[in-house]
């Protein structure tokens, strides 16, 4: 029992790391929207107006579903919107750089700008990999909660 | 083991550990200095001290500041080991605004750190905001005033505004629109030809003084 | 599932509420556009269509500067500011330049033209003072 309970244990550690990165990220950026605004205007992807608009949205966004990651609300609400944020932004980021453009700003708004590209892109990759690694873990266990109407014990807290 | 011993025992220990492991040998106090100049200030003025930690002496090569604002000094040429001095870098703020960042690049030639770029931050404090400090008319614009809004910096209060013009074909009406914030509307009497006028903004208590721009530019305006 | 539509609503509240904030401090509809550089070339090419702009220490500005020029520096800002703006018109366009490219004096210029006279059409000159010498030969 010791061993599921550490597994699980594992698992809710991974939920608040993941979880606070989020909020973390989204408060640097509700802190300087006007910058925030700039830097997605850099990526040269979407027109001034909707960039500026996402600047005061998208923060709130990341801040309640790191929340919903911690506080196992709205969890897989909060897991898919995170994933795809986080895809939508590798992707856009990628872009950026075949295309030659010069952005300063990485997950972490301003303060990370600094960092160089690679840096960002291992960070963001790692993030991705861990926002999966738990889909595929809440997957697993809600996939044989249907299948044998048993719950596991690792995925007991789920329900 | 009384106290005392106790107490050389520490220091000795920590000062291995605080004792420089940088085999630099001219050691800065601080490569970066941020001054707070008062409003009346006309120059900030940084020191960067530096000591010679090696055993050879360090030699200045050059050293040259990113503008033409910012003079640096070195008070010699030549260091000896052991020997302290200090580099004076003198910005002069002429009408600047905001948080002022300059550059002094100094070269040594000391073969471990042959180049270090000390940085001076200098935070000019702003008594007013005038936004914007320019409002302009095309020939043949209907002459309505336009508005210009003054704010007062958070560290500073102001409670009347003085505003004149230097040509009396521009009127200005001054209005108090909330804490710290001030209205000027400017208003030109016709606008069938070129004309200029500079807009004197007198804060209250301030020896300091601030302008605006007020013109009828002689072409219509352009949309 | 609810629960992503829930969190997308949630969001807008407080979003909503920074907007509300700061709705006077922000541009809503467009850009404030980063330094635009403009090529000798180019700044010739425009002939009496462009003011050109020396943001050069006095110095060198008595020294040599392009025919026509302006003075505008940070040092006396509050003194040329009136100057320049009583020869500029809102058809022309207006260039900066300074010393050479490391130099920051024409891109602050043009920043302030640009944030507190409000100015469209501002340009700082590629390859600066020392391009248009390049370019006299």
């Amino acid at each position: 029992m010791a061993q599921v309970a550490k597994v699980k244990f594992l698992w809710r550690i991974v939920d608040l790391i993941i979880g606070g990165v989020f909020i973390y990220a989204g408060v640097i950026k509700a802190l300087d929207p006007i910058r925030f605004a700039s830097d997605i205007d850099n990526y040269k992807i979407l027109p001034w107006a909707i960039s500026v608009r996402l600047a005061f949205y998208l923060p709130w966004l990341e801040i309640l579903c790191g929340l919903a990651l911690i506080a196992r609300r709205l969890y897989l609400g909060g897991l898919s919107i995170l994933t795809a944020l986080t895809s939508i932004f590798i992707v856009a980021t990628i872009a950026a750089k075949i295309r030659g453009l010069d952005i300063t700003c990485g997950c972490f708004g301003h303060a990370s700008k600094n960092w160089s590209f690679t840096g960002h892109l291992a960070l963001d990759l790692a993030i991705l990999a861990a926002l999966l690694a738990i889909w595929t873990h809440e997957h697993t266990c809600r996939n044989r909660l249907f299948r044998t109407a048993r719950l596991e014990p690792v995925c007991r807290d789920i329900v | 083991m009384n106290m005392r011993t106790v107490r050389l025992f520490l220091a000795v220990t920590l000062s291995i550990f605080i004792c420089p492991i940088a085999r630099a040998e001219l050691k800065w106090e601080q490569t970066t200095v941020e001054l707070h100049p008062a409003v009346t200030d006309k120059e900030a003025v940084g020191h960067f001290k530096y000591q010679n930690t090696g055993n050879k002496p360090v030699r200045f090569q050059s050293v040259h500041t990113s503008c033409g604002c910012t003079a640096a000094q070195t008070q010699k040429d030549e260091v000896p080991p052991g020997e302290k001095g200090e580099i004076t870098a003198t910005f002069k703020i002429g009408d600047r605004t905001g948080t002022q960042v300059k550059t002094v690049t100094v070269d040594t030639d000391d073969p471990v750190n042959a180049t270090t770029v000390l940085t001076l931050k200098a935070v000019i404090p702003q008594v007013l905001q005038i936004n914007p400090g320019f409002v302009f008319w095309g020939q043949g614009e209907a002459p309505k005033p336009k508005t210009i809004v003054v704010r007062v910096g958070k560290d500073f209060s102001v409670k009347q505004l003085k505003v004149t013009s230097s040509s009396p074909d521009f009127e200005t009406k001054v209005a108090q629109t909330g804490k710290g914030q001030f209205k000027v509307d400017v208003q030109p009497h016709d606008t069938s030809r070129d004309m200029a006028a500079t807009l004197t903004i007198q804060p209250e208590g301030s020896s300091k003084t601030f302008y605006a721009t007020a013109r009828v530019t002689n072409v219509p305006a352009v949309q | 599932m609810r629960q992503a539509p829930i969190l997308v609503a949630l969001a807008f509240l407080p979003g909503i509420g920074q907007a509300i904030y700061f709705r006077d401090k922000v541009s809503w509809q467009s850009p404030i556009p980063a330094s635009e550089m403009v090529t000798v070339a180019q700044a010739r090419a425009w002939g009496g269509k462009a003011i050109w702009v020396d943001a050069r220490p006095d110095a060198e500005f008595e020294q040599d500067h392009v025919s026509g020029a302006v003075p505008l520096n940070e040092d006396r800002w509050n003194e040329l500011l009136p100057r320049f703006l009583a020869t500029w018109s809102p058809e022309k366009r207006v260039i900066v330049y300074c010393s050479s490219q490391s130099c920051n004096a024409s891109r602050e210029v043009a920043r302030r033209l640009k944030d507190e006279a409000q100015l469209k059409n501002v340009f700082v000159l590629e390859g600066g003072w020392e391009g248009w010498l390049k370019s006299r030969k």
